[in-house]
């Protein structure tokens, strides 16, 4: 699962919950990828990122110190070269491979097996 | 890798992987090296990895490799996983004897390799094999009896010469695709797998059979004398599909007489599989749940594997091979104990096709799961295979998302449409591991999840496709929910593509895809599934005539290539269930969304599809 992905990810399906968001992660094997940068398509996915829900995640998995607490930190982001590129490892290339997702309003846990998430609900908690 | 590569090669010329070229690996010391495990791309204890073996070997099984050919080889890894059962194994070797433990075989008298085997295992030369003691027979299931010996050679030559193979009427018999068959007293019908009670046959059982009934009352086998006799014959290379004989059709039990040769049957039941060596002029008893329960069928082979007293295996070559099958009509409605597969109970059952179309979610659910979710589990490995090729028009509008688009696919598969455009962030889900296993395997993004429930928040991607999944759901609450669950996920103004197969195949006298690859066999034999859901069975490659039905999967196990024999492909049939749209059905079922709009909708090889769109916030307060 790529920090990008847990982002996005909610448990806001689950009966009684009302946000779900975000899912706090427990890491036990996080691997580092590499995938090409590209400015563009960075630029474009910060003004998409939860900023609070990233530094968070990236803090859980041992990698709060590439990107700033906040997003208001850094001046004209889209022409700073090395930021994007901080940005682009934190979300693409930090993977967790195997841990727990785990909803903040119910606890209830989410097992990620393979760098695969298994957000699935029995049928009594939807 | 070439230094792996060429070590292989150059291992002396009757090496095991000049036996199996291309896909085998030799284990040695070399593959204890770090090059090695980086070489293969395969750490070392990880599951592909021969090094996890050498240790097994000698741990396990105090066995010791050996670098030099010996006369012994331990065939690792052959498990399911790989395809290779222990029948492949011994059409590889000629007259041999093999024994197993778990997924290593072990072979005696090296020399007995045929050449040409194509498989994924690793082959190794062992100093030494383990001793093997006669292990106890698998059990039979519940209710099985076999009783040796039941009828003399006289008797045997007797029932042979009763039945005139050259002549029938079109009612007693026909020539199956896999066997000739028989029918007395009553004709059984293969296309409803019933029998008519009042439309008896002109040809009643051959008196023959007399001292054959009076053995099994006097032997209190059953309590009442056969009324229908099926006779079927089959040459070596034929067998009988899996099944389950119709609950409602006959009385317990069913006895199956076998002669002129033996045969293997197999016995299923929940992914277990029970082989059964039926020897010539023995009586098979199937009553209980063995009769009920279990599918018994004999697949279409030139050979079995044989069980020997000194528990190892050898293979059998088959022959002609006749049997008798007796049965006894049932005059009324079955009340076995294995309601679960019963066709009477499932008449007065709640989970009728009625019931699942007035929104019973918890039915409609269980449908899912039987027919759709755990065949996808089953046959993913082969689906998968046959699916490669992106349908252009999915292929075009996942690449004209601009750059730093979030694209979701739900029920992305085998991971078809994930990674095509390299300039967005593709995420698909699924609810296959198998399937999802593939994607992770070609490194795209995925995670476990229903349709019905996606695990992200409002707003959160710029395009979701869905190809070929809503089809699968079983009412049209769930498939609207399915929908509407997209559009929840998608940024405002965000747009949906959503594929769905089409009832109707034809389109301005255009045969779809689907319909051209029909190869015209004709398809006698409809395999039943085992199903508590009473959905009509569609025949592949033609049009739909049911609009929710069950739609054939036939699983192809990988048989040896190349090896000469034939046949060694098995075939096992799943059904998925499928909901087939009518022209506009997708649009009204869109068009029921107050924040979504249908932007454009067409027809494309056999399915109905809509660009969807999400209403921009300050559109819908």
């Amino acid at each position: 699962m790529k920090l990008l992905t847990h982002n996005m990810l909610s448990s806001r399906c689950i009966k009684g919950v009302s946000v779900g968001y975000p899912l706090k992660i427990s890491a036990k094997n996080v691997r580092l990828v590499n995938c090409d940068f590209d400015t563009d398509f960075t630029v474009r996915i910060i003004q998409k990122l939860d900023w609070n829900a990233l530094w968070e995640a990236a803090e859980s998995v041992g990698h709060a110190d590439d990107i700033p607490k906040n997003l208001s930190d850094i001046d004209d982001y889209d022409k700073n070269d090395e930021f994007l590129r901080k940005v682009h490892h934190v979300v693409l290339e930090v993977e967790v491979i195997e841990g727990e997702l785990e909803c903040p309003e119910t606890g209830r846990k989410f097992p990620i097996e393979d760098g695969v998430p298994n957000m699935l609900l029995n049928e009594d908690e939807v | 890798m070439s230094f792996a590569n060429m070590w292989c090669s150059n291992t002396s010329p009757t090496s095991v992987n000049n036996l199996f070229p291309g896909r085998s690996m030799v284990l040695g010391s070399l593959s204890k090296m770090d090059e090695f495990s980086e070489a293969w791309s395969c750490p070392k204890g990880s599951k592909m990895n021969p090094w996890k073996y050498s240790n097994i070997l000698k741990e396990v099984h105090n066995v010791q490799i050996s670098e030099k050919d010996t006369e012994f080889l331990a065939i690792c890894n052959a498990g399911l996983t790989t395809g290779l059962s222990r029948e492949i194994i011994m059409e590889a070797l000629d007259e041999t004897h093999v024994a197993a433990v778990k997924d290593i075989y072990f072979v005696e008298n090296t020399s007995a390799l045929n050449e040409n085997t194509d498989c994924d295992f690793f082959v190794v030369f062992v100093k030494n094999i383990p001793e093997f003691s006669s292990h106890s027979e698998a059990s039979l299931p519940a209710g099985l009896i076999l009783l040796e010996n039941f009828v003399t050679p006289e008797e045997e030559i007797a029932l042979l010469k009763s039945i005139d193979w050259t002549r029938a009427t079109p009612e007693q018999g026909q020539s199956l695709k896999h066997r000739q068959v028989r029918h007395f007293g009553y004709q059984f019908d293969y296309g409803s797998n019933k029998v008519d009670p009042e439309k008896p046959l002109d040809a009643k059982i051959p008196s023959v059979c007399s001292p054959v009934f009076d053995r099994m009352v006097q032997r209190e086998i059953t309590a009442w004398v056969p009324d229908q006799l099926t006779v079927n014959q089959y040459e070596p290379g034929q067998g009988i599909p899996p099944h389950v004989d119709t609950h409602s059709a006959f009385e317990d039990p069913i006895l199956s007489l076998s002669l002129e040769s033996d045969v293997v049957m197999e016995f299923r039941k929940s992914g277990v599989v029970v082989p059964v060596l039926l020897p010539r002029r023995s009586l098979l008893v199937m009553s209980g749940e063995s009769r009920y329960a279990w599918t018994h069928g004999i697949n279409p082979r030139k050979s079995d594997v044989v069980n020997c007293p000194d528990g190892k295996f050898s293979l059998v070559q088959r022959k002609r091979r006749t049997s008798f099958t007796f049965r006894r009509l049932l005059r009324r409605a079955c009340t076995c104990a294995f309601s679960q597969f019963c066709d009477s109970q499932k008449e007065n059952d709640v989970l009728s096709r009625e019931n699942i179309s007035k929104n019973c979610n918890e039915t409609a659910s269980k449908l899912e799961n039987l027919h759709v979710h755990q065949v996808y589990e089953e046959i993913a490995g082969h689906f998968s295979e046959t699916r490669h090729k992106p349908w252009p028009n999915v292929f075009s509008f996942v690449n004209k998302q601009v750059p730093g688009s979030v694209i979701l696919d739900v029920g992305c598969g085998n991971g078809k449409y994930l990674g095509l455009n390299k300039r967005s962030f593709q995420v698909g889900c699924d609810m296959s591991q198998h399937l999802l296993k593939i994607c992770r395997e070609r490194e795209f993004e995925t995670f476990l999840s229903n349709c019905l429930a996606l695990p992200f928040k409002d707003n959160s991607v710029d395009c979701c496709i869905s190809i070929a999944v809503i089809h699968h759901l079983s009412t049209e609450d769930r498939r609207l929910n399915a929908i509407s669950e997209m559009v929840r996920v998608l940024a405002p103004g965000g747009e949906a593509l959503i594929y769905v197969w089409a009832k109707n195949q034809e389109r301005d006298q255009q045969k779809s895809s689907y319909l051209k690859q029909c190869n015209n066999k004709p398809s006698e034999e409809k395999p039943a599934p085992i199903s508590p859901f009473s959905l009509p069975v569609h025949t592949n490659r033609t049009q739909f005539c049911h609009s929710d039905l069950l739609v054939p999967w036939n699983l192809k196990q990988k048989g040896l290539k190349n090896s000469g024999l034939d046949s060694s492909d098995s075939e096992e049939v799943y059904f998925r269930y499928y909901h087939m749209f009518e022209e506009g059905e997708l649009e009204l079922l869109c068009n029921r969304l107050n924040n979504a709009s249908v932007e454009r909708s067409y027809y494309d090889q056999g399915n109905w599809c809509v660009v969807l769109k999400k209403a921009p916030t300050n559109k819908f307060p």
